[in-house]
């Protein structure tokens, strides 16, 4: 399965290679979605994929390190009353969740492969997307 | 009465001799970024009356050059920060959404209009008129926009990512008004036009007219070429065909909905509606060329830009739109059937655009030089 979780964490935390042990020790696919890190900390976005028991067993690693675990469902939403279905984002996206359906001529949003880059957010005209993370 | 979608499929099976007989009008549309767009109002009188000199609305400045309370906000004015996401666009789409908006205007005042400044709230229920009027729309064909260059570029065709990440173009192709009738025969001044949701008019072409470009053997101009300049109450559009758009570090922009009903009138325009998006063309130009003319990259059709991917300089791009496809053709759809409800007569030009027009540049000349 996969999981999209939100990490903060301390300076301390910082310095501890947490994510070379999810992936060694608990056996996770780790894809960094986002990554930020300052004098105070830092936030993280990851994609792990795994067996629902090592994702458990991952998080719960993460939060005995005191790294502050938000799982989220979505990282970018698109408004639908505001999108005009012009389709300047399909070019942008670097992971194909945008994408145009010929029949209908709309734009069609694929949460599931969106990555949560953000690419799109700026690009978009009307400003129907929205970063939640 | 048929969409243009339906009426190049009815061609496919029965031939353009037999379309022309069977089909009165064709109904066509576009809904795209249109720069050129904006709104004219007369806001009544104050009392004791103004003269406004300087006029804004919700910040954004409108010319006021004109009679004492009529002014002109354009969709691309900023305010002094410079904030794209709320340009003269925004306001445009906030009046037609039925808020108020806050009118502030300023005057020297006069014998006749002593007030000096005024500060209230206007909508569309409390102005005279509130007009769009737009200088140069639905565009017949245009670029297709790439970077060749090694950092992101942000234009008026959108986000282009280096080393050729991506190409966008801006045209609903064989949908779009202007490419079904590539010689403006019906198509002229005091068409009678679906225009943001509303009805409204061609007044005159478009500024930039340019239709001297080369064409495809059917006609087709292979170049941006013509457009159209068109007027309309704004009281009568709605948000779902007039939107405030922005275009990250490059401005802010009116979406505008336009439809344009077609009349069959032969076998040459039947011909001329049946184009379809494999035989419209466009060039391929590299924005990061800092020039007004950009060397051609390549040339393109539309079905080739619409499968989502296009070979440029011997990389596969992603390509996309611009110009949305999906109220495009709800707009075909929503013409068609207020033709049928006869709620929407079709007009005959009065005048039709001239085809001898050049465009013309603007170099640094002298005053003579400019006379010549």
């Amino acid at each position: 399965m996969k999981s999209k979780v939100v990490l903060n964490f301390s300076p301390e935390a910082a310095n501890t290679p947490i994510t070379n042990n999810l992936i060694t020790k608990h056996h996770l696919l780790v894809n960094i979605l986002r990554a930020e890190i300052d004098e105070i900390g830092g936030k993280m976005v990851l994609e792990l994929q795994g067996k629902a028991d090592d994702i458990r067993k991952g998080l719960d690693y993460l939060k005995s390190n005191g790294v502050g675990v938000r799982p989220i469902k979505e990282g970018v939403r698109r408004d639908d009353d505001v999108c005009t279905h012009c389709g300047i984002c399909i070019s942008i996206c670097p992971t194909k969740a945008l994408s145009f359906d010929a029949k209908t001529g709309k734009v069609i949003f694929t949460e599931e492969k969106c990555v949560a880059c953000g690419v799109c957010i700026d690009a978009c005209p009307p400003r129907a997307m929205e970063i939640l993370i | 009465m048929m969409t243009a979608e339906e009426f190049k499929q009815y061609v496919r099976s029965n031939g353009t001799k037999k379309a022309a007989k069977d089909v009165d009008i064709v109904t066509t549309g576009t809904f795209g970024a249109m720069c050129s767009s904006g709104v004219y109002f007369n806001f009544g009188h104050a009392d004791p009356p103004i003269k406004m000199q300087k006029v804004w609305l919700d910040g954004i400045q409108a010319y006021g050059g004109l009679a004492a309370v009529d002014a002109y906000l354009g969709a691309t004015e900023l305010d002094d920060t410079n904030n794209m996401l709320h340009g003269g666009a925004h306001v445009i789409e906030d009046l037609v959404r039925g808020k108020a908006v806050r009118l502030r205007a300023t005057a020297y005042g006069t014998d006749c209009y002593p007030r000096k400044e005024i500060d209230t709230y206007i909508s569309l229920k409390t102005v005279n008129q509130a007009v769009l009027l737009n200088l140069r729309n639905s565009y017949q064909n245009y670029a297709c926009a790439t970077n060749g260059s090694s950092k992101t570029l942000y234009t008026y065709m959108g986000k282009l990512l280096p080393d050729f990440g991506n190409a966008t173009y801006c045209s609903a192709g064989e949908v779009s008004p202007l490419l079904n009738d590539p010689y403006f025969r019906t198509i002229g001044v005091g068409t009678r036009i679906f225009l943001g949701g509303g009805q409204g008019f061609v007044i005159w072409e478009g500024t930039q007219f340019n239709p001297g470009v080369p064409r495809t053997e059917g006609g087709v101009p292979k170049r941006p070429a013509g457009s159209i300049a068109v007027i309309g109450d704004l009281k009568q559009m709605t948000s779902e065909f007039i939107r405030g758009l922005t275009f990250t570090k490059y401005g802010s922009s009116l979406g505008v909905g336009i439809g344009v009903p077609i009349p069959i009138l032969d076998e040459e325009l039947a011909k001329n509606c049946a184009v379809t998006n494999d035989q419209i063309v466009t060039a391929v130009y590299d924005y990061s060329q800092a020039s007004r003319s950009r060397t051609v990259i390549r040339e393109i059709s539309y079905a080739e830009l619409r499968s989502g991917e296009a070979a440029i300089k011997g990389k596969q791009v992603a390509t996309s739109s611009l110009s949305s496809l999906y109220k495009a053709r709800q707009i075909a759809e929503v013409l068609k059937n207020s033709i049928v409800k006869g709620e929407f007569s079709i007009e005959k030009p009065v005048q039709t655009f001239s085809m001898d027009r050049a465009l013309r540049t603007l170099d640094v000349r002298t005053e003579k030089e400019a006379m010549q």
